[in-house]
C-alpha cells in the first residue's frame, strides 16, 4: 500500500477518483496535459449543467479546489505520460515534463475530444461566421456577454440548433449516439429563449434522445414552458443567400422540402474518442474499443477494468458520456482500486 | 419519382404550355409539364400563437406529432383527409395556405374527445379543432357553421334570461340559419305533443313562448356574464390582429 495511485486527467472523473481515494487516506498523483483542471466544464467553458442548472464553473470548480486542498493528492499540471511500464502494484510512469511516478494502480480519466464541424462542411461551419457549436454558444452564455451572432453582434431572431452533428454519421466512421447532445441542446434552446424571449428557436432532430428523467425536464419543458419547436428532418445543407443563413432539408413529416431562413445555425456537436487514444493505448497497453474509446474489458466484476490488470479506465474515455455519471465512475474506479489492492496484498 | 410519391403531385399544381420554346427546342404540348414547387419557404410562427390564443387551443405547442389523435379519431375512421395531427402541425409551423385546403373538413369534429384521453402530452387535441374551426370563421376564411349559429342563439339566451326555452332557440336558429320554421317533421311533432301532453303542461309552454321565462334576480349575473364575453372577445380580435384585417380590408375598398 505505499505506492499511490496514478490518475491521468484531471476532468470531473479524475477529480472525483482522487476524491475518493485521497477521502480514504490513499494518496495519488493527477497527471493533466492542460495547464489546469476541471477538464471539459472548464476549459471549454460550459455554461449551466445538466441536471442541476449549477454553473460549471461553480460545481467543477468546487471539485477542482476540494482535491488541491486535499493533502494527499498531488497535482502535475502541463505534462502526460511518455512512457509506462509495471505489473499492479508496481508500476512505473515517466512524464514529459522528465519526472517518474511510481505507482500501484492506474486510473485513466483521459475524456473526450470535441468533433469538429469542419469535417461537415456541408453544415457551413467554417464558411459562414453565423455557424456555431454548442462550445460556442455555452461560452456565450458563460461569458455573460449573451447568445449573439458572431458575424456582427446582433441579437438574432431565429436560431437553428442541428442534432447528431458529428454522430450518428456512417459518412464521417462516426455511428455512435453521443448521448447528451439531445439534452444539452434542450437546455440550451430554453437559456436562448430565456435571454431572448423574441428568438424562436427550431430544434432539427432525427430521434430526441433525452434519456430518463431529461424528458420531461429538458424536452417536455422546453416545449411546455418555452416553446421550442421540433422538427423531423436531418439537415441537407446550410447556406447564405447573402443576408440570412439558409437551411435546406427535408421536413419528413409534411413531406416537403424546406428552405428557411435563419439567423444563427449551432451545430449540436459530438463527442468523439480523445485524438490522444491512440497514443494513449499504445503507452498503457490498454486496448481500444471498435470506435476508438478505451475498452472496458469487464463490467460485472469490478468498475472500469481495462485490459491490462491494474489499469482502469473511468468517464467519457470509455464512451460518450454525462457529467454526473463521469463522477460516479470516478468514485467507483476508485473503490475498485481499493478492493483490488487489498486483493493483492493478501494473496 | 418513387411510385408512392406520386401522390403529393396535385393536379392544381401542374402547368402545360400549348406553345413553349425553351433555349431553341419546342417542348409545346404535355413536354412542357411542370410541377409547381413544394419547398417551403419560410415558417410564420404568428399562426400558433392565433389558435393558441382562443378557447381550445391553448396547448397546441405540447405537441409532439405522435398521431394518437389521428388513429383515435372518429371522423378519420370515416374520412382519412380528416387529420387531426398534421393540421396541428401546419399550424404550428405556420403553412397556412395548406392548412386552407382543408378548412371545410376541419369543422366536422364531433368532439367525441377520443383524442383528449389518447393524446400522451394533453394537447388537447379536440379543443384545437374547436379553436381552429373559430380561426377559419373568424379570420373570414369560412363562413359561420351551423353549430357555431346555435352556439351563439343557447349562449345569448342564457346571457339575456339565465333560462332556455326551447322553441326559441329552434326558431332563432333557423331563422338564423336560412331554415323554414315549418319543417315536416316540426310539424309531425308538435301534433304529437298537442294530442299527448297533459293540457296544463301544453299551456304552460304556450305561455312560455309568448312570456320568455327568467331567472329572477338575473340582471347582475347577466351584466357580469357580458362583460366577460365582451372582455375574452376583445382579446381574440387583438390576438389575431382583426382590427388590422378589418383596416386593411377598408383601404382595398377604398383603392
Amino acid at each position: 500500500m505505499s505506492k499511490p495511485v496514478l490518475v491521468i486527467g484531471g476532468g470531473p472523473a479524475g477529480l472525483a477518483a482522487a476524491h475518493s481515494l485521497a477521502s480514504v487516506g490513499k494518496e495519488c498523483v493527477i497527471v493533466e496535459k492542460e495547464d489546469k483542471l476541471g477538464g471539459a466544464p472548464i476549459l471549454s467553458g460550459y455554461a449551466k449543467l445538466v441536471p442541476t442548472g449549477e454553473w460549471a464553473k461553480d460545481a467543477i470548480g468546487g471539485m477542482v479546489k476540494r482535491v488541491e486542498d486535499e493533502a494527499g493528492v498531488s497535482v502535475v499540471t502541463g505534462a502526460t505520460v511518455t512512457d509506462f511500464d509495471g505489473t499492479p502494484g508496481d508500476f512505473t510512469a515517466k512524464l514529459s515534463n522528465g519526472d517518474a511516478v511510481e505507482a500501484e494502480a492506474v486510473i485513466l480519466c483521459s475524456g473526450f475530444t470535441h468533433f469538429d464541424s469542419v469535417n461537415k462542411p456541408e453544415w457551413g461551419f467554417g464558411t459562414y461566421p453565423d455557424v456555431v457549436t454548442t462550445t460556442q454558444v455555452e461560452q456565450m452564455i458563460s461569458s455573460g456577454d449573451g447568445v449573439r451572432c458572431p458575424s456582427d453582434g446582433r441579437k438574432p431572431k431565429r436560431v437553428a440548433i442541428l442534432l447528431c452533428v458529428g454522430s450518428r454519421d456512417r459518412q464521417i466512421g462516426r455511428e455512435w449516439c453521443s448521448k447528451i447532445c439531445c439534452t444539452v441542446s434542450s437546455n440550451m434552446a430554453m437559456e436562448i429563449r430565456e435571454e431572448l424571449p423574441d428568438c424562436h428557436v427550431y430544434i432539427y432532430y432525427m430521434d430526441i434522445r433525452t434519456f430518463g428523467l431529461y424528458e420531461t425536464k429538458y424536452y417536455w419543458k422546453s416545449q411546455e414552458e418555452f416553446k421550442v419547436k421540433y422538427i423531423k428532418a436531418r439537415i441537407a445543407e446550410v447556406t447564405s443567400d447573402g443576408e440570412k443563413l439558409i437551411v435546406k432539408g427535408e421536413d419528413t413529416l409534411v413531406k416537403r422540402p424546406i428552405t428557411i431562413p435563419f439567423d444563427m445555425v449551432v451545430h449540436a456537436i459530438g463527442m468523439d474518442p480523445n485524438v490522444e487514444n491512440p497514443a494513449i493505448s499504445e503507452t498503457f497497453g490498454v486496448d481500444l474499443e471498435e470506435h476508438g474509446y478505451i475498452d472496458v474489458a469487464h463490467r460485472y466484476g469490478a468498475m472500469g477494468e481495462t485490459s491490462r490488470p491494474g489499469i482502469y479506465v473511468a468517464g467519457s474515455a470509455t464512451g460518450p458520456e454525462t457529467i454526473d455519471d463521469s463522477i460516479a465512475q470516478g468514485h467507483a474506479c476508485a473503490m475498485a482500486v481499493l478492493s483490488n489492492a487489498k486483493n493483492l496484498k493478501s494473496a | 419519382m418513387p411510385i408512392h410519391e406520386k401522390s403529393l403531385i396535385r393536379p392544381e399544381n401542374l402547368t402545360t404550355h400549348d406553345e413553349l420554346v425553351l433555349d431553341g427546342v419546342d417542348v409545346s404540348g404535355h413536354w412542357s409539364t411542370f410541377i409547381e414547387t413544394r419547398v417551403v419557404k419560410d415558417y410564420n410562427e404568428s399562426m400558433e400563437e392565433e389558435i393558441a390564443a382562443l378557447p381550445g387551443g391553448e396547448h397546441i405547442h405540447r405537441c409532439w406529432q405522435c398521431g394518437s389523435c389521428t388513429n383515435s379519431c372518429t371522423v378519420n375512421a370515416i374520412n382519412p383527409d380528416f387529420n387531426p395531427r398534421y393540421w396541428i402541425y401546419l399550424i404550428r409551423m405556420g403553412y397556412e395556405s395548406e392548412l386552407l385546403r382543408d378548412k371545410d373538413i376541419i369543422w366536422q369534429c364531433v368532439s367525441c374527445n377520443k383524442c383528449t384521453y389518447a393524446c400522451p402530452r394533453d394537447v388537447f387535441p379536440e379543443g384545437v379543432m374547436k379553436a381552429t374551426a373559430h380561426w377559419l370563421e373568424k379570420k373570414g376564411h369560412t363562413t359561420k357553421s351551423p353549430s357555431m349559429h346555435f352556439d351563439e342563439v343557447f349562449t345569448e339566451q342564457i346571457v339575456k334570461t339565465g333560462k332556455i326555452e326551447e322553441s326559441r332557440t329552434i326558431r332563432r336558429f333557423f331563422s338564423r340559419t336560412g331554415q323554414a320554421l315549418m319543417q315536416p317533421w316540426m310539424v309531425e311533432m308538435v301534433k304529437r305533443m298537442l294530442k299527448g301532453l297533459p293540457v296544463s303542461l301544453l299551456t304552460r309552454m304556450g305561455l312560455a313562448t309568448l312570456f320568455a321565462p327568467r331567472t329572477s334576480d338575473w340582471s347582475r349575473a347577466s351584466a357580469a356574464l357580458e362583460e366577460y364575453i365582451d372582455e375574452q372577445e376583445e382579446k381574440q380580435a387583438q390576438a389575431l390582429s382583426l382590427a388590422e384585417l378589418v383596416e386593411t380590408a377598408k383601404q382595398d375598398v377604398a383603392a
